[in-house]
């Protein structure tokens, strides 16, 4: 029980430090991969936020409490990913999405920063597999954007592969504008929706 | 104006209704179209000029079945919608002839009310029950002038059920532009498209809540809309083959996507002719006017190119051999004799047409449009190139005479517009707007005049018009 409240208050922890971090320049910080407003779906939409004093999880320690002596056997881990399903890994949102400019498959200094970040993650995960999936936004034509959507995705793959990830555990897909992550129709929904978005498939 | 005497002695196949077959996906079920017993029939009336205008009073011969009149008020509405469509019968207004005492004979029909509504022409219909269903009898009488209660046309259709009073219709339809108008009618076409209104979890994608797209058909008038994919994935693009029931479509069931090709009518497993991988992206098929081979988008050589396949998935080629990654050449369409293949390409910095033969050579830039996307090229007679012009949101339908280059606007800027589809006949074209909200089918005809509204549920896009189904 107390190693539970142990892999939770790190994961809170890791979520705090994470959200002060944030930079404002970036670009707008993505949804959790999770439902679009308008879909319809239950639960596994929720977010990787969860509220202070929900269910039964207890709030970390206060900062005097006396530490806790942490078990030696190194099988038992505090990574709440470590084992974990795609579907629980992707609630996580641990790979940063790419964005890009209009009608536009160039990386930018963020997009290159965020995939350097995601080249990180996964070395440190080497079991896991991923796709990239390529989205525009709704202005264009549906046709063009399917395809611009692969232009993309091949994109953000290119520089994975520069960065050493193996080949093997990137592949692509073009979705156009058929999914996209914002339903708006105005410029933050346009370039929020105008990305590479990266998604694990397999973590074995 | 000429009349012609036409008589044509047992040359039609024996009228048979397709049964019922079992169906394995959600929603499918077996072809409803008939066959045409065969009979002496004529023709003497008016084949060209000026529509006729014709009246379509309630059928006699009824009696007390109440069912039989329903399924004959059906035929008769929907033939009347029919002909209304397709603008070659001037047609009395409904309400006008519902006024009108019904004759029960020719010497009793009310031909001095009719020819003040100006009709020419006079339907005569006598519905009644056979042993597989209902046949029609139908003649086209004169009203006033010379062909006052003379025959003008007449068809016998035995082999209609009950059940399916529209199909009886269509066939009707069909058969009197045919055979009259010297048109090729539209009466029992479909048009498949892609539709999100099912809502359903999609599978093999690892973004919670995502939701599929499946593929489905329609009559071209948006009856009997049913479901012809049933795997929770992502489904576009559908391209009719010109049988009118083979479809090929595209699916990410196995996560790349790929070209899927089945015949809609029956419960076979699809093939896959352009045997894709999750190495590559095959998308935006078209089939060639014969049937023959498939054309498509793929990055099946590391770039976007134009690829050709024959139907049984021999003889894959690529057309247009890209070298520069940034280069997208997509959305291939076929030439009325299949001779040549129209695409997009960004070469020179915006999406425009180009034209090349099926080999892939003589390659030829056709618009200089600000932007452009999938073309559609018309069916013989005519020869132009439907395509959606604009680049960003409130994209309109574009004509392109391809002898004379000339560009004609179709559509007003109400809405945001694309994705035509050419009516087999060439005389229409189905295409996606978003002039009432979601994106839905609907048809114009060649002056860009909006003329049926074909789906109202979820959003539905790339929409393709078959050729009437062959048995």
């Amino acid at each position: 029980m107390s190693r539970m409240h142990a892999s939770i208050a790190t994961l809170l922890a890791a979520v705090a430090m994470t959200a002060a971090c944030a930079d404002a320049t970036k670009p707008p910080v993505t949804q959790p991969p999770s439902a679009p407003p308008s879909a319809g779906s239950g639960g596994s939409g929720a977010g990787s936020t969860r509220p202070a004093g929900s269910g039964d999880i207890t709030p970390p320690r206060p900062p005097d409490a006396p530490v806790v002596a942490v078990p030696s056997d190194p099988s038992i881990s505090a990574d709440p990913l470590a084992g974990q399903p795609p579907d629980v890994i992707n609630k996580n949102s641990p790979l940063k999405p790419v964005f890009f400019a209009y009608d536009s498959d160039q990386l930018d200094d963020l997009g290159r920063q965020a995939l350097t970040e995601d080249a990180q993650v996964l070395k440190k995960y080497p079991s896991w597999k991923i796709s990239i999936e390529g989205h525009s936004d709704e202005r264009g034509t549906a046709e063009y954007n399917l395809a611009l959507g692969e232009r993309r995705a091949l994109s953000a793959r290119s520089f994975l592969l520069s960065l050493g990830v193996t080949a093997d555990r990137c592949s692509t897909v073009s979705y156009g504008k058929e999914f996209p992550f914002d339903p708006g129709h105005d410029e933050t929904a346009w370039k929020n929706n105008r990305r590479a978005h990266l998604v694990v498939t397999a973590n074995k | 104006m000429m009349t012609r005497r036409v008589a044509l002695v047992g040359c039609l196949v024996t009228g048979i209704l397709v049964a019922a077959r079992p169906s394995f996906e959600a929603g499918v079920s077996a072809a409803p179209y008939l066959q045409q017993t065969a009979s002496e029939v004529t023709v003497n009336m008016p084949t060209g000029g000026k529509p006729p205008r014709v009246a379509i009073p309630a059928a006699i011969g009824l009696g007390a079945d109440t069912e039989l009149s329903a399924a004959a008020g059906v035929v008769l509405a929907t033939l009347w919608a029919d002909l209304n469509f397709e603008e070659e019968f001037d047609l009395v207004s409904r309400d006008a002839v519902a006024k009108l005492p019904v004759g029960d004979s020719l010497d009793t029909l009310p031909y001095d009310r009719l020819a003040e509504l100006g009709a020419d022409f006079v339907t005569f219909t006598r519905i009644t029950r056979v042993e597989t269903g209902f046949k029609v009898e139908l003649q086209l009488i004169g009203v006033r002038g010379a062909a006052a209660k003379k025959i003008g046309f007449e068809g016998n259709y035995a082999a209609c059920a009950i059940q399916t009073p529209r199909a009886c219709a269509h066939l009707i339809a069909d058969d009197m532009h045919k055979r009259v108008r010297h048109l090729d009618g539209l009466a029992q076409t479909r048009l498949a498209f892609t539709s999100d209104r099912d809502q359903e979890r999609m599978t093999g994608r690892f973004v919670a809540g995502s939701q599929g797209k499946e593929i489905y058909i329609a009559d071209y008038d948006g009856e009997n809309q049913r479901r012809i994919t049933a795997n929770q994935s992502l489904n576009l693009a559908p391209s009719w083959g010109p049988d009118g029931r083979t479809l090929a479509y595209v699916s990410y069931v196995a996560q790349s996507p790929d070209i899927f090709v089945r015949d809609v009518f029956e419960a076979r497993l699809p093939t896959r002719p352009a045997a894709g991988t999750t190495q590559m992206e095959n998308t935006l098929p078209a089939f060639s006017p014969d049937g023959s081979k498939i054309a498509f988008s793929s990055t099946r050589a590391g770039n976007w190119d134009i690829w050709v396949v024959n139907r049984d998935g021999s003889g894959l080629r690529n057309l247009t051999n890209n070298s520069v990654g940034s280069v997208i050449n997509n959305a291939p369409t076929w030439s009325p004799t299949g001779a040549q293949i129209a695409f997009t390409s960004n070469r020179t910095g915006s999406n425009q047409i180009y034209m090349m033969t099926a080999e892939g050579t003589g390659l030829e830039k056709l618009t200089s449009d600000p932007g452009v996307d999938r073309p559609t090229w018309s069916p013989a007679p005519y020869n132009d190139i439907a395509y959606t012009s604009g680049v960003q949101s409130g994209h309109d339908i574009n004509l392109f005479d391809v002898s004379t280059r000339q560009v004609r606007v179709l559509t007003s800027g109400l809405g945001d517009n694309g994705s035509p589809t050419f009516a087999p006949n060439g005389r229409h074209i189905a295409f996606v707007t978003s002039r009432w909200g979601k994106d839905q089918v609907a048809i114009i005809d060649r002056k860009g005049n909006i003329q049926l509204k074909v789906t109202a549920q979820g959003a539905n896009t790339f929409p393709n018009w078959s050729r009437t189904p062959r048995q």
